[in-house]
Parts: C-alpha cells; sequence; structure tokens
C-alpha cells in the first residue's frame, strides 16, 4: 500500500477529536482548581505550610468574693516533635521515654509518624518543669517544649464538688469549670512558622505570631474563709458521726449571695478519676431532694402569722400527743404530747400536732400558694449545675391528710438551696431573693467586666411584720427550744431544726435520718442564714437538735468575725437553764476593784490573781461572758 | 511562499523547542532548592538540563538529516536492538535499580533506559509492517500484537508499568489509525479495562492510587500524598500564579518538584494563563505533527509521523492529567519539560525522525 487510505486519514481525525477532547476537559479542571476552588485550597495550603509551636494561654481562674484564688494554673510543659528533623528518632525516642518514664515503643511509634509536627500526647503532655529543662539538656533535634498548662487547686479538696474539674484538655467537665467553660477557656497562641518540608524558615515568608488570649477570671460569691470554716466542720461531723453525706449552705438573705456551699465526701479534683461520677456529679445543696421535717414548719408559721390566723403568744394549744386527720393518727414527735403550750412554745417544741393546727388554719389551698410563693417546686434558678425541683404534692393529690403532714415538712421533697431561699425570706422582712453564685466575669487581660450578677429579687412573701414575728420565735426556739445547742452568747442566733426520715423506694427507712439545722445571726438584723444536713449520722441520740444544730452554732460563731457580725446583747433572750446543761452564769466587771473586796464577795468561781498589787487591772473572761460555775477567772493585778 | 509542509515543520520544530527552554527555565525554578537539599555540592539540575538540551540538538540535526532513518529496515534492526537492551536490563549488574524498578542501563555517567526507546521502535517497526498491508486486504494479524506483548512484557519484568500503558496506548492509536476494525476496538477496550483490572488486582499499590485519586484527601500524609500535594499548588496559585521562582510547594512538599510533578510548579508560579499557554505550545506541538503526518505521501511515514506524535501527545496529556487530578498519579513524565537526559534526547530524536521522515522528497 503506498497511497493513505481515507479511511486512515479519517481515524487519526478521530485520534485528534479525542486529544482535542482531553484538552477541553484539562482547561475546564484547571479553572475549577485554580479560579473556583482557589479560596479553599488557599486555606489548606496556609495550613500546609505552616507549622505551629503552641503557646498555651491561661485557662480563666476562679477565685472568691475577695479576689482569693481558689483555682488556677500551673506550668507543665507538652512536647512537639519534628521528625523530618531527626535523623535517629529511635534513639530520641529511647533518650525522652527514659527521662519521662514512659513506654519506649509506643512513643517511638508516635514520633516515627508521617507528619510534620507531631504532639507527643499523652506520653509527653503536661510533664514537669524539670522533666523539660532535662530533656532541653539533651538537645534532642526537632523537640520542641510547648507551653502548656494544667489546673492548680490551692486548696485541695476544698470546694471540689461545686467547682468541679477539666478533663485531658483542660475543658471544663464537672461544676463550674464545666458551666463557665465558655467563659474560662482560653486561646492558645502560636508561632507560626512558615517552613519547607522539612522545617527550614521559607525564604520570602514572614513568621507569624497568632495572638492567643488568657481566659476569663470567674469570681464566686463564696468567701474563702467562710467555706474552710463550714468544710471544717462538716468533716469533724462526718467523722464523729460516721455519716454517709453531709452538706452546707451559708447565704446572704440579704441578697441572695452564696457564702460557702459545701458537700461532703469531697474528692481531689485533679484525680477525679479515682472517685465515683455520684460524687463529681452530685453538688449535694442544689442537688439532693428529701423530706426537710421540721425547717419546713417555718413556712408554715410565716403563712399562718401572715394571714392572721395566730398570735404566737397570746394563743395556746394543748397538744394529747397525736392529732387526728380523716382517721390517720398523726403523732407528735413527743410521745406524749407537750400538754398546754402557747403557740410560740410550739415552735420552740417543734410540736406537730401544733402546726398541723396552724396549716388547717391557714387552708390547703392558702398554704399550697404560700409553699409555692416561698419558692417551693421549682429550681430557683441559683444557675448552678444538677439544680433539682423538688417534689410537691399536687392541688388534687393535697387532700386533709397530705395538707397536715406538709404542714410539718413531711410527704413532700425540697432542696437545701430552695429552704434557704424560702427562709431567707420568711427572716429578711419577706423578701424572696434568687440565690446565686457568681458575682461577676471579668475578662482577665483588659479587666473589663463581661458578666456581672446582682442580687435578684423574685417577690415579696410576707410582710416585714411578720418577718419580725417569726424571727422572734425562732430566737426563741434556740434559746429555749430544739435549738438550744445552736446558742451562741452575743450572736442572737435563731433557726430551726429538722430531722427527716430516708425515703427508699418509697418508704421510710428505719433509724436512717436527715438531721438538719438553719439557723440565722443575729435575729434582730440577719446577716448570715446557715444549714448544715448530716445524712445517716450514727449515734445514740439522732435528732436536728443533738447533731446539726450544735455545727450551725459553731459556724456561725466562727465565721462572726470573718463576715463582720458584732457580738451584741441587746435585745438577745437569755438562754434557758435546762437539767444536764451546764450552769452558768456572767463574768462579773472586777476591773478596779481591791483585792479584798472581791475576797470579801461570794462568788461560784475559782479566782486566780497573777502579777502583784492591789487593784484589778484586767481580766480574763471580759465581764458580762459567760461562764460555767466552778469556772476560773484570771485577774492582773497592779497598783 | 513556503510550502505548507515547511510551515509545519517549521512549527513543530519551534513548538518544541520553546517547551524545551521552558523545561529548563523552570527546572531552574522548580529542582533548585531540592538539588541543594538532596544533592549538596553537585551540579544544579538546570545547568545539567541545558547540557542535556544542547546534546539533545545535536542528536536532532544529525537524525533529521540521515536518509537511514526512512529506512524501513533499519528499524527492524533497531527494534530487536532495544529488545536484546530491554533483557540485558533485567540481568543485575548491567541493568540499575532505581526507585524500586530495573530500568537503567548505565556506562559510567551516562545512563539511558531502554523502555523509552522501545516505544519509538515497537511503533516504527509496527508502521512498517502496517504499510506493507495491500489496500483492501485484511489488516488484522496476530504478528501485530507479538511485536506489541513481547517488550510490553520484558518491561513489565522492571517493572515500569508507566512505559508499558504509553507503548501499549500508542501502539493501538498506530493499529487504529491503520484500519483495524472498530468492532475489534470495541474488544481491545473491554480488553484493557479488564487488564487494568488485572494489574490493579495483582499490585495492592495500584489499588491505592485509584482510592488516592477519587479523595486524596482521605489519606493526605499517605497514599493521596502526591496528589494533595499537587492540588495545594495549583489551587492558591489562581489566574496569574505567585509569579516566576514563587512556589512554596518546590519547598520539598512536592517531592521531585523537577521531574513528574514539574507541572504543578509552572501552573503555581503562572497560574490559570500561563498552563493554557503551556497546554496550547502543546496543542501547536501535536497539530502541527499531524500536518505532518497528512502532508506525507507513503503510508509507512503517514503511520509513522502519526503514531510517534500520539504518543508524545499521550504522555504529555497523562502527564497533566495527573498534575491536574483528572488521572491516577501513574509516573509519567512530562514530555521536553520534565528532569532528565535520557528522555530529553529521546524527545529529541523523535522530533528528528519525524523531520527526516517528512523531509523525503517523494
Amino acid at each position: 500500500m503506498k497511497w493513505i487510505s481515507t479511511v486512515s486519514k479519517k481515524r487519526l481525525r478521530i485520534v485528534m477529536y479525542g486529544f482535542i477532547l482531553f484538552v477541553i476537559a484539562a482547561i475546564v479542571r484547571l479553572f475549577i482548581v485554580q479560579i473556583i476552588q482557589h479560596d479553599k485550597l488557599t486555606e489548606l495550603a496556609k495550613e500546609n505550610w505552616d507549622r505551629e509551636i503552641p503557646f498555651a494561654s491561661e485557662r480563666g481562674e476562679i477565685v472568691d468574693r475577695n479576689g482569693e484564688v481558689i483555682v488556677t494554673n500551673k506550668l507543665a510543659p507538652t512536647l512537639y516533635f519534628m521528625p523530618a528533623q531527626n535523623d535517629n528518632i529511635e534513639q530520641a525516642a529511647k533518650q525522652i521515654a527514659s527521662v519521662l518514664k514512659v513506654d519506649e515503643k509506643k512513643l517511638y511509634e508516635k514520633m516515627n509518624s508521617k507528619s510534620y509536627l507531631v504532639k507527643l500526647a499523652p506520653e509527653a503532655k503536661n510533664i514537669t518543669y524539670e522533666q523539660a529543662v532535662e530533656l532541653q539538656g539533651l538537645k534532642i533535634d526537632g523537640l520542641y517544649t510547648g507551653v502548656d498548662y494544667v489546673r492548680h487547686y490551692p486548696y485541695g479538696n476544698l470546694l471540689s464538688r461545686f467547682i468541679g474539674f477539666t478533663g485531658y484538655d483542660t475543658q471544663g467537665l464537672a461544676g463550674i469549670e464545666y458551666q463557665y467553660d465558655k467563659y474560662l477557656t482560653s486561646k492558645d497562641a502560636a508561632i507560626r512558622l512558615f517552613t519547607d518540608a522539612k522545617g527550614n524558615t521559607l525564604p520570602h515568608v514572614d513568621d507569624e505570631w497568632r495572638e492567643g488570649h488568657q481566659g476569663a477570671t470567674v469570681q464566686l460569691t463564696i468567701d474563702l474563709e467562710v467555706q474552710q470554716v463550714v468544710e471544717r466542720e462538716l468533716s469533724q461531723a462526718m467523722k464523729k458521726y460516721n455519716a454517709e453525706q453531709a452538706l452546707a449552705i451559708a447565704m446572704n438573705p440579704n441578697t441572695g449571695e452564696i457564702l460557702a456551699l459545701a458537700s461532703y465526701p469531697t474528692y481531689d479534683p485533679s484525680n477525679f478519676e479515682k472517685v465515683k461520677p455520684e460524687i463529681y456529679n452530685r453538688n449535694l445543696p442544689v442537688w439532693m431532694t428529701f423530706e426537710p421535717g421540721s425547717t419546713f414548719k417555718i413556712i408554715t408559721l410565716a403563712a399562718a402569722i401572715e394571714e392572721g390566723k395566730v398570735d404566737i403568744e397570746k394563743e395556746n394549744f394543748y397538744d394529747k400527743g397525736y392529732t387526728i386527720v380523716e382517721d390517720s393518727r398523726l403523732r407528735c414527735w413527743k410521745r406524749e404530747g407537750h400538754g398546754q403550750q402557747t403557740f410560740l412554745q410550739v415552735v420552740e417544741n417543734s410540736c406537730n400536732p401544733g402546726f398541723i393546727e396552724l396549716g388547717q388554719r391557714v387552708g390547703p389551698d392558702k398554704l399550697l400558694q404560700y409553699i409555692k410563693n416561698f419558692g417551693f417546686g421549682e429550681p430557683t434558678g441559683s444557675n448552678i449545675a444538677g439544680e433539682a425541683s423538688g417534689i410537691l404534692f399536687s392541688k388534687e393529690a393535697f387532700g386533709p391528710v397530705e395538707h397536715a403532714t406538709t404542714s410539718f415538712g413531711q410527704g413532700i421533697a425540697v432542696t437545701p438551696i430552695q429552704q434557704v431561699q424560702a427562709v431567707s425570706a420568711a427572716i429578711n422582712g419577706g423578701k424572696l431573693y434568687k440565690p446565686y453564685v457568681v458575682s461577676k466575669i471579668v475578662d482577665s487581660e483588659t479587666g473589663k467586666i463581661i458578666l456581672e450578677n446582682q442580687p435578684e429579687l423574685k417577690r415579696t412573701v410576707i410582710s416585714e411584720q411578720t418577718s419580725e414575728k417569726v424571727r422572734y420565735a425562732l430566737e426563741s426556739v434556740v434559746a429555749n427550744g430544739s435549738g438550744r445547742n445552736a446558742y451562741r452568747d452575743g450572736l442572737r442566733i435563731g433557726g430551726k431544726t429538722g430531722t427527716a426520715q430516708k425515703v427508699e423506694n418509697g418508704r421510710y427507712k428505719v433509724g436512717d435520718y436527715i438531721v438538719s439545722f438553719i439557723g440565722f445571726a443575729p435575729s434582730n438584723n440577719p446577716q448570715v442564714v446557715v444549714y448544715v444536713a448530716i445524712d445517716s449520722p450514727k449515734s445514740s441520740v439522732v435528732f436536728g437538735s443533738t447533731i446539726a444544730a450544735p455545727i450551725v452554732g459553731q459556724i456561725i460563731e466562727d465565721i462572726a468575725p470573718i463576715i463582720g457580725l458584732e457580738v451584741n446583747r441587746e435585745g438577745q433572750l437569755e438562754k434557758q437553764y435546762r437539767w444536764g446543761d451546764p450552769m452558768t452564769e456572767r463574768v462579773p466587771n472586777l476591773v478596779g476593784m481591791k483585792v479584798d473586796e472581791i475576797m470579801k464577795l461570794q462568788y461560784p468561781f475559782h479566782i486566780e490573781m497573777h502579777g502583784t498589787g492591789k487593784v484589778v487591772k484586767s481580766q480574763l473572761p471580759e465581764p458580762d461572758n459567760i461562764i460555767e460555775v466552778d469556772g476560773t477567772i484570771h485577774l492582773y493585778l497592779g497598783d | 511562499m513556503p510550502s505548507l509542509k515547511f510551515t509545519y515543520k517549521r512549527l513543530f520544530i519551534i513548538s518544541a523547542f520553546i517547551l524545551s527552554i521552558i523545561g529548563v527555565i523552570f527546572i531552574y525554578s522548580a529542582g533548585t532548592y531540592w538539588s541543594a537539599i538532596h544533592y549538596e555540592g553537585e551540579i544544579p539540575f538546570y545547568i545539567k538540563q541545558s547540557i542535556y538540551l544542547i546534546l539533545a540538538l545535536i542528536v536532532f540535526n544529525i537524525v533529521s538529516n540521515m536518509p537511514i532513518f526512512h529506512n524501513e529496515k533499519t528499524w527492524i534492526s533497531l527494534y530487536i536492538f532495544s529488545l536484546v537492551l530491554l533483557v540485558l536490563v533485567l540481568i543485575p549488574g548491567i541493568g540499575l535499580e532505581r526507585n524500586g524498578s530495573q530500568s537503567w542501563i548505565g556506562i559510567g555517567p551516562l545512563t539511558v533506559q531502554p523502555a523509552e526507546l522501545v516505544k519509538i521502535t515497537t511503533l516504527m517497526y509496527l508502521s512498517f509492517l502496517l504499510s506493507k498491508v495491500p489496500n483492501g486486504e485484511r489488516v488484522v494479524r496476530l504478528q501485530h500484537f507479538l511485536i506489541i506483548l513481547i517488550p510490553s512484557a520484558l518491561i513489565m519484568l522492571q517493572p515500569d508499568f508507566g512505559s508499558v500503558f504509553i507503548l501499549i496506548v500508542s501502539s493501538f492509536i498506530l493499529l487504529f489509525i491503520a484500519r483495524y476494525p472498530i468492532k475489534l476496538y470495541v474488544a481491545f477496550i473491554l480488553l484493557g479495562v479488564a487488564g487494568l483490572i488485572g494489574l490493579i488486582a495483582t499490585a495492592p499499590y495500584r489499588l491505592k492510587r485509584i482510592e488516592a485519586f477519587i479523595d486524596p484527601w482521605q489519606d493526605p500524609l499517605g497514599s493521596g500524598f502526591q496528589a494533595v500535594q499537587s492540588l495545594l499548588a495549583i489551587g492558591p496559585a489562581g489566574l496569574l500564579g505567585h509569579g516566576f521562582q514563587q512556589s512554596r510547594q518546590k519547598f520539598l512538599y512536592l517531592p521531585e518538584p523537577q521531574n513528574d510533578f514539574i507541572f504543578s510548579i509552572i501552573l503555581e508560579e503562572i497560574g490559570f494563563l500561563g498552563g493554557c499557554l503551556i497546554i496550547g505550545l502543546f496543542c501547536l506541538f501535536i497539530y502541527s505533527g499531524i500536518g505532518l503526518a497528512l502532508q506525507a505521501t507513503r503510508s509507512f511515514d503517514f503511520f509513522a509521523i502519526s503514531s510517534l506524535v500520539a504518543m508524545i501527545g499521550f504522555q504529555a496529556a497523562l502527564n497533566i492529567g495527573v498534575v491536574i487530578g483528572l488521572i491516577p498519579v501513574t509516573g509519567v513524565t512530562l514530555p521536553f519539560i520534565s528532569y532528565g537526559g535520557t528522555s530529553l534526547m529521546i524527545i529529541w530524536f523523535i522530533v528528528g525522525v519525524i523531520v527526516s521522515i517528512s523531509n523525503r522528497t517523494v
């Protein structure tokens, strides 16, 4: 065949068309990649080029109302590695593993990966400063120490069940750390190195510093000193009574600021994984829901006075030890009854039939309305994680028996913080304030306030006059009644005990109680409300009056100087003597008296003289304090 | 007024020359950093490539003026010679292994790839046989397939999948042009697909390449690495590119940027428009090559020129397709532009043969 066939020429053209088709496809594809996907690929390429060595910024601190640090950060570097920069990765892994005492094989696998920059985590995450220095001394090629932090708790377990903790990447996992994570979270800074693939600096691109920022400071309403007192008392009670759990709240009744919030047992937030989730997930003062017992009688009392249904000092009530309501025999805690008593004594004695009477006088609908007005049946809005709402009787289920038991605090379930909120309103002049724990959130770099909480008045539930009567009645509970163990001279503590049987599977558990006491001081102008509940104390006498009341008394006594409560006896109800109480007297003023004069007086005390001279210059204890009979008064003499 | 044939010839040579110069320029830009890191102290790639280009032009000059290459019988001997080389390259000690395949024969500093040569001799020998088939007679011969399959099998032993692929595809284009029945071609394509599946099934790394082609981002540091890095070079360049010498991906992100992926760097530095310009130059080269084929008066000349041009065109398309992500990564260089002495000399040898054939006066 010498001449070229036309078929062949046609076939060549077909091949050419195929080629043209490819060229068109190629140009379209180029257009897509270079023009349409330009921005997206540019972003990806930047990531590809930059090598970031992170400089962690500090997570926000959590501080108390006075700016005392509760949770802060501790330097704990994290190692980074650029595999391309090291020729002997095996050796490097060996060196690092021996310093950090971690598995060499795993570390090697990580270091020998195909990435440009490997974060050596978890093996070399948050190492100690000393380890970092030691490793830097080894001068391992391609090993970089990145600034990093871990959470530091200067007070250890203190507040742990409220504050919560952070996880592997310092993200908040529980408590305040979790709830305010958005504010506390920091943004890491980093040096962005534009390098070749091996990490050498590129000739015509400048490195960048990517700005980070620190997390914001969360300031709580908590007072660390108050908290320490409260937790000390709770921990002692836990030991003394071998209790299952314990909890406490201290609140300023005039603002709703929580001063202390404690749950026991506690845990170490840096080793949270060692305890059960029930421990770190449950903030008892807001989570725990139980029958309040007698502390709830304050609400019935307040309602009855407000409605004008009782004059507590003048009206009498006879307690025969029980009341029959719709064929149910509702017993007083005192089997033989309290007999004839004023309603003030009904309160002092925590007499159940007396409170049933008060509840009946108020009426079921009104009582239920008061209970709701006092904030029961719904979360307080304290914005503390895991708050429960409690359980009330519905209007339909609120029969006479339910009405009667509710009057003295049985058959319903409430949270501790609801009780504190309600009692605060009952004694502060009738104003129901929303409890809160975060006073403000401040940008730690600029000092700018990001969020600030102010006291929030929800509503007025009773009048000032009623509140005054409630205060008086509760002060007399402490002076004369079931709260006597909380009595502290000069602090005018008022309060109410509570003892509730625990409920399990819908039945009362025999011999298993939650004992509580809610107290406040001073009763003429309350500045603090303290609630303490001990769950399942093991003791021969399990009553709020014997276990919880003394704790609240001790707490108020110890925090009085911290929160500025003045010792003032004016108008104070004197504690009544009861058999078994120590005999006490007030200390006479002996300063300025002559020694021989004193010797003539017949005091029931031991007198010890110190120094020489004829006149008393000073004395201990000071005048007007309470001293047990047979106690000793020290006199310091001079001329 | 110059004849049409003369115009085609001039366009053909000029486009080939411009492409080669562009090659040297971008080997300078793309390969300098790589060679400084990996071949410290050695002569930079662009100087070597310049020397290769001078040598290649000398080869071209000699070949294009040697009538011996018009002679069909020359190609029979050259075909046998290239087969011998293909056998020799497999013998340890003679053949050199690079990047996992034994495809080089070296004498001193000179190394050649017999596969490059066999692609040409196979096409030329086939063209010769096909031109002997009398008009109207059945074209299909078993002999043709043997001529293609023997070198293919030998190259697969190295192994060098890219070369076999180019050899088979360009041979089949030749058979197609030589009036092989269309029905048979449908069968060929089915067979080819089956063969590809077979190849993929026998070597898992090929399957990985296909996977990486379909979605390179699922393993951007492993099997999708080259594809991803290539896209990261091309994408940010936009319409006009970052400018000459301004590539970032050449800083060791793209492996061997002076070689298989040089077109990525070109696209990165001179952008979409520059890329179209290069593609345009290839089109011009192929267009003038086809023009030369159509100007031929003998069927041997026609078959020879069109199959050689088709081979270069196919190889260029394969490389560009890989770079822009149209085709899975195959490891084929870009004719004229990629760094490499053998390939540059072979390609100018081909240009020389084509010019020599079209120089024949009847």
